[in-house]
């Protein structure tokens, strides 16, 4: 508690210390002072995956300076991409074969959102969609399948190739993710203190990829952004686990030849012993 | 308590993984079998990935089968010029195995694949057995005598080139079926993380004929050296050895073996068989169930690998 304490107190210096908050690339018109500021902190920046790594639960802390009622909070964790590829089980022959492959690019390991109310009730469709807030609005790009046409005079619309199917393909993605607690949204998970203090919890699951994280903390008047700021943190293998992992991916081959030998002394040991007894 | 896999990026329960691994091995012990027909698809059931799930039970199939090799050297009850040509054909078999293995992993239909070799594989062997083991128990209760064993006739095999000497089997034949069966034991290490002696034992005794006493030793002999390979090669090539899960199966296995192997001498050898069929079958048709059951979700995704 103490500690939570200090914490807090060094927000709130940092955010009347700090600059104005990084802008937004779709805020309203830049006005020449901030209306609000927001500050924000990890309680850890760095989560390490060692070998009883079964999840990790972290607390984002922040400071909103300018807060005023009717103002809402939305913080975004987005974990590190990787292109994935999606694809739909068919009947063949009796036997469900895995077919019609759709690549997405970039694709977010992890993606929680935590809000102080339900988004749909604070922010606008448009604002968020703008910023990827939400489980409907998870950046999934499929530039494989896409073309960028002119459309009942309209330039820049993007079409899919496979038409409506890639409705079923995107949510797809974010009911998989979901279903291993990769992806979340928790509304009412952005609990406000008194005096624009806030905090969310951030839970990362025990399947949680390695890498860079970045949290996104969004403070929304008349349902639109007014300020953001954003934090960042590591996921990374740790100890013994990152020494194998290396290994493994650095030099294979003696890896490889190191796990014959063990396996080789193991079977010999056990050769031993039996004969013992 | 959860244990955190390295490769296979999942955390397991511990005493979990060691309690099948010594599930595991004592069937492999009590059956005289390696075992990757149960572990692999019982790891990716867990969640494993499949390709980790198959090169890490190859990693440990070369411990079990380096202590049964041993027992066997010492009781000299293996052909090692035989060995020798098994493992020159299970060496290319393993090669061609881990190119098709990524190959297919490439097109995502790396588990459909697999579970279509296990099922048939498992299917056809499973059943043999099972009619070949209760035919035994049905023969000893009736107290008749085996059937008498036909004259050999000459089969296609003896008419292949290449001829060589095997003294330690009695054999006089060529050398293109052994090689043979070793590429195809070699492609369903790579390809099902299995040590292929329930292909390889069958085909040596009916086809090969050569005398039962040095089958088993053979085997295990050519299976330790093939997984030996794939496990270097499935490593060098997809980065997809748990050495951590292997160590954690192996401490399972090397116990379970030894618990099978004192209570497989109390058991007789066709209800043994009969049993083991029994098992065989089971996981082929679980396997094929899921194979044909509608899946929960109809969407999987597959992760890119690779930068």
């Amino acid at each position: 508690m103490m500690r939570a304490a200090v914490l807090t107190l060094a927000l709130i210096a940092a955010a009347l210390t700090a600059g104005p908050s990084h802008a937004l690339q779709d805020a309203e018109p830049a006005a020449p002072a901030p209306e609000a500021q927001i500050a924000a902190a990890l309680t850890e920046d760095v989560v390490e995956i060692r070998s009883n790594f079964a999840g990790a639960e972290l607390v984002l802390y922040g400071a909103a300076v300018g807060l005023e009622p009717g103002d809402d909070i939305a913080v975004v964790v987005r974990g590190p991409v990787r292109d994935i590829r999606v694809m739909r089980r068919q009947r063949v022959l009796g036997v469900w074969v895995n077919a019609d492959p759709v690549r997405f690019e970039e694709v977010a390991g992890y993606y929680a959102v935590a809000s102080t109310r339900p988004l749909a009730e604070f922010a606008t469709f448009s604002a968020l969609r703008r910023n990827r807030i939400g489980m409907e609005h998870v950046r999934l790009s499929s530039p494989e399948t896409e073309r960028i046409e002119t459309r009942f005079g309209v330039a820049g619309v993007v079409v899919s190739d496979i038409g409506a199917a890639i409705v079923d393909y995107r949510s797809a993605v974010v009911r998989n993710k979901a279903r291993d607690a990769l992806y979340v949204e928790a509304p009412g998970g952005v609990e406000v203190l008194e005096g624009g203090l806030f905090r969310a919890r951030v839970v990362l699951p025990p399947a949680t990829p390695t890498g860079i994280y970045d949290a996104d903390v969004y403070l929304f008047r008349e349902g639109v952004p007014i300020a953001v700021r954003r934090t960042s943190l590591e996921v990374v293998k740790a100890g013994a686990e990152r020494v194998i992992y290396d290994i493994a991916h650095e030099r294979p081959l003696a890896y490889g030849l190191l796990a014959v030998l063990l396996a080789v002394i193991a079977g010999w040991l056990a050769s031993v012993v039996m004969r013992r007894n | 308590m959860l244990i955190y896999l390295p490769i296979a990026e999942v955390s397991l329960n511990l005493f979990v993984l060691l309690a099948l691994g010594l599930g595991v091995g004592f069937l492999s012990g009590l059956f005289g079998v390696g075992g990757g027909f149960l572990m692999t698809p019982i790891l990716m059931f867990m969640g494993v990935p499949p390709a980790v799930a198959v090169s890490t039970q190859i990693n440990q199939i070369v411990a079990s089968s380096m202590s049964g090799a041993i027992a066997h050297f010492r009781r000299r009850s293996l052909d090692v010029k035989m060995g020798l040509i098994l493992i020159i054909g299970g060496a290319f078999g393993s090669v061609a195995g881990v190119q098709i293995f990524a190959l297919v992993q490439a097109t995502g239909q790396i588990e459909l694949v697999i579970a279509l070799c296990y099922v048939g594989f498992l299917g056809v062997i499973g059943a043999l057995m099972l009619v070949e083991s209760v035919g035994a128990i049905v023969r000893r209760s009736r107290a008749s005598a085996p059937p008498r064993p036909r004259r050999r006739k000459r089969t296609f095999i003896d008419t292949l080139p290449f001829k060589t000497r095997f003294a330690v089997s009695g054999l006089y034949m060529s050398v293109i079926p052994p090689l043979a069966l070793g590429f195809l034991v070699g492609v369903l290490a790579a390809l099902m993380g299995v040590g292929g002696g329930f292909v390889a034992v069958p085909a040596m005794i009916y086809l090969l004929r050569m005398p039962t006493n040095v089958v088993i030793g053979t085997s295990l002999f050519q299976i330790l050296f093939v997984t030996a390979l794939t496990t270097v090669l499935h490593a060098a090539q997809n980065q997809t050895v748990d050495i951590v899960l292997a160590a954690i199966l192996i401490v399972g296995g090397v116990v379970g073996a030894q618990i099978g192997a004192r209570y497989g001498q109390k058991v007789r050898a066709e209800e043994l068989r009969a049993g083991l069929a029994l098992i065989v079958v089971a996981v082929c048709l679980k396997l094929a169930w899921d194979l044909a059951a509608e899946p929960s979700d109809l969407y999987v995704l597959i992760e890119v690998r690779g930068p």
